[in-house]
């Protein structure tokens, strides 16, 4: 069945599975299946942020202040930044959209892939303000064999996925022989693929994107590029809110609560899935060699951020369900939590937006005797 | 509350996570805001109560002690780091 944008047929959307049942037609939440990715959405709402708003004047003076392998270490971490969320702010709706079945799934998708372009566009921000010619960076976010190298791992099952459901969508399910090259578009083969990317999908947001906001927050630790980490700050609050999604979704699937065949699919996977983390882990030790080539910065360093690595590594693989990989450490990096935690964003009202700020909120749980010993 | 083999008594902090950072038993945390799952905790006995609405999926026995503060003397898990 090719994807339709509005679906014709009459039917009760709380019954429908995740991915693969009917195609949404009316976006509706008064009746929902899953109410989490409402409070989601509503929470990513109120998170709503620009990257204007921060100012960035003092971080220009404090990147040309830096020694050359501090430059190196913070560019190259910006790159992967940009580069991550150049994939995230696109490919949920492109890979997920066209065979979602939950009006609030489908929603939560197109929000969660907004905010992602929003944080895009603060890396354009960042690095307007510290150099004078940007192509320099970004062009070699293409170019740099170390950040090619990692966004063929965080984007090939996305890739997979679409080409698959691309071509189911023209010639059905089943196993299709295009100039000599069969692709399995079984809907069994499509569901791995789906569950494998969800997993891919936290990967990325779980644990390579909170190693690079250990950099980032490692310089704002010695009171340098301290407007950088207030946006980066801002960016992770958004994506402990999509890491939650993903979390949701995989455990949601692989329980069987869905549709009871993601059970078999989860089971099936579980060995490719865990191989997706530890190649992850396994990749992000060998960036943090490379970030600090030319040397080490005041409290970091690669051996330090390996060691960050392997246990953000553990809290996540055991979040979605499976055993941890490497051996049980502490966090290296206790001062991350601080920078991690909503509460502490610090910015004067004026400035942001606040997360428990909402615009039209209004208590409403007045009583009749409320006013009772009110005098005029 | 009783944490291990800890008892002590719950001050009201504005959340159980601050009330035990305040005996400075070491809790794990994030967002502090009820969304990341990172604080999530074992309730071996006792009731606690929600001050906000959490969005993580919990086992039956799991709490979320950012966003939570004991309702009854309980007892709690915290899980390995």
């Amino acid at each position: 069945m090719s994807y339709t944008t509005f679906n014709p047929k009459s039917f009760d959307s709380t019954k429908e599975p995740m991915f693969f049942g009917q195609n949404v037609n009316v976006a509706r939440y008064d009746v929902q299946r899953y109410p989490i990715f409402e409070k989601l959405i509503e929470k990513q709402l109120s998170f709503f942020w620009r990257p204007e708003e921060v100012d960035l004047s003092t971080d220009r003076k404090d990147f040309i202040d830096m020694p050359e392998h501090e430059k190196h270490i913070f560019l190259s971490n910006l790159k992967y930044q940009t580069l991550l969320d150049s994939v995230q702010g696109r490919s949920p709706n492109v890979a997920f959209l066209p065979i979602v079945s939950i009006p609030e799934l489908e929603t939560w998708l197109e929000t969660w892939a907004f905010s992602e372009t929003v944080h895009s566009r603060s890396y354009t921000h960042i690095i307007r303000n510290i150099v004078t010619d940007p192509s320099v960076i970004f062009d070699e976010i293409v170019t740099n064999p170390e950040i090619v190298k990692r966004a063929e791992s965080v984007t090939r099952l996305y890739d997979e996925l679409i080409r698959l459901t691309s071509i189911q969508n023209v010639h059905g399910y089943g196993v299709h022989t295009i100039d000599d090259v069969e692709y399995d578009c079984t809907l069994w083969n499509l569901k791995c693929k789906v569950y494998l990317t969800m997993v891919s999908v936290n990967v990325l947001e779980a644990i390579r994107f909170y190693v690079s906001f250990a950099c980032s927050f490692a310089f704002a630790e010695r009171a340098i590029m301290e407007g950088n980490a207030k946006i980066i700050k801002l960016i992770a609050r958004d994506e402990a809110l999509h890491l939650t999604g993903t979390q949701y979704i995989i455990n949601t699937l692989g329980s069987g609560a869905d549709d009871e065949e993601f059970k078999e699919v989860a089971a099936a996977c579980r060995e490719e899935a865990i191989a997706l983390f530890a190649e992850a882990a396994e990749q992000e030790k060998e960036w943090a060699k490379y970030l600090f080539r030319d040397g080490s910065m005041i409290g970091l360093n690669a051996q330090i951020l390996s060691e960050y690595v392997e246990y953000i590594t553990n809290v996540r693989v055991q979040a979605v369900g499976f055993e941890e990989i490497f051996p049980a450490r502490q966090n290296p990096l206790p001062w991350m939590n601080a920078w991690l935690s909503s509460d502490n964003v610090q910015v004067a009202p004026q400035e942001s937006e606040i997360s428990s700020y909402l615009v039209g909120q209004i208590d409403n749980s007045l009583e009749d005797g409320d006013f009772d010993d009110f005098d005029f | 509350m009783k944490v291990g083999n800890n008892t002590f008594y719950y001050q009201y902090e504005p959340s159980l996570l601050d009330s035990l950072e305040a005996q400075e038993i070491q809790a794990p945390y994030n967002c502090r805001a009820g969304y990341c799952g990172r604080c999530k905790v074992r309730l071996l006995t006792g009731e606690v109560k929600y001050l906000d609405e959490g969005m993580v999926d919990l086992k039956e026995e799991e709490i979320l002690t950012c966003i939570c503060v004991p309702k009854t003397h309980i007892e709690i898990e915290i899980p390995e780091d």
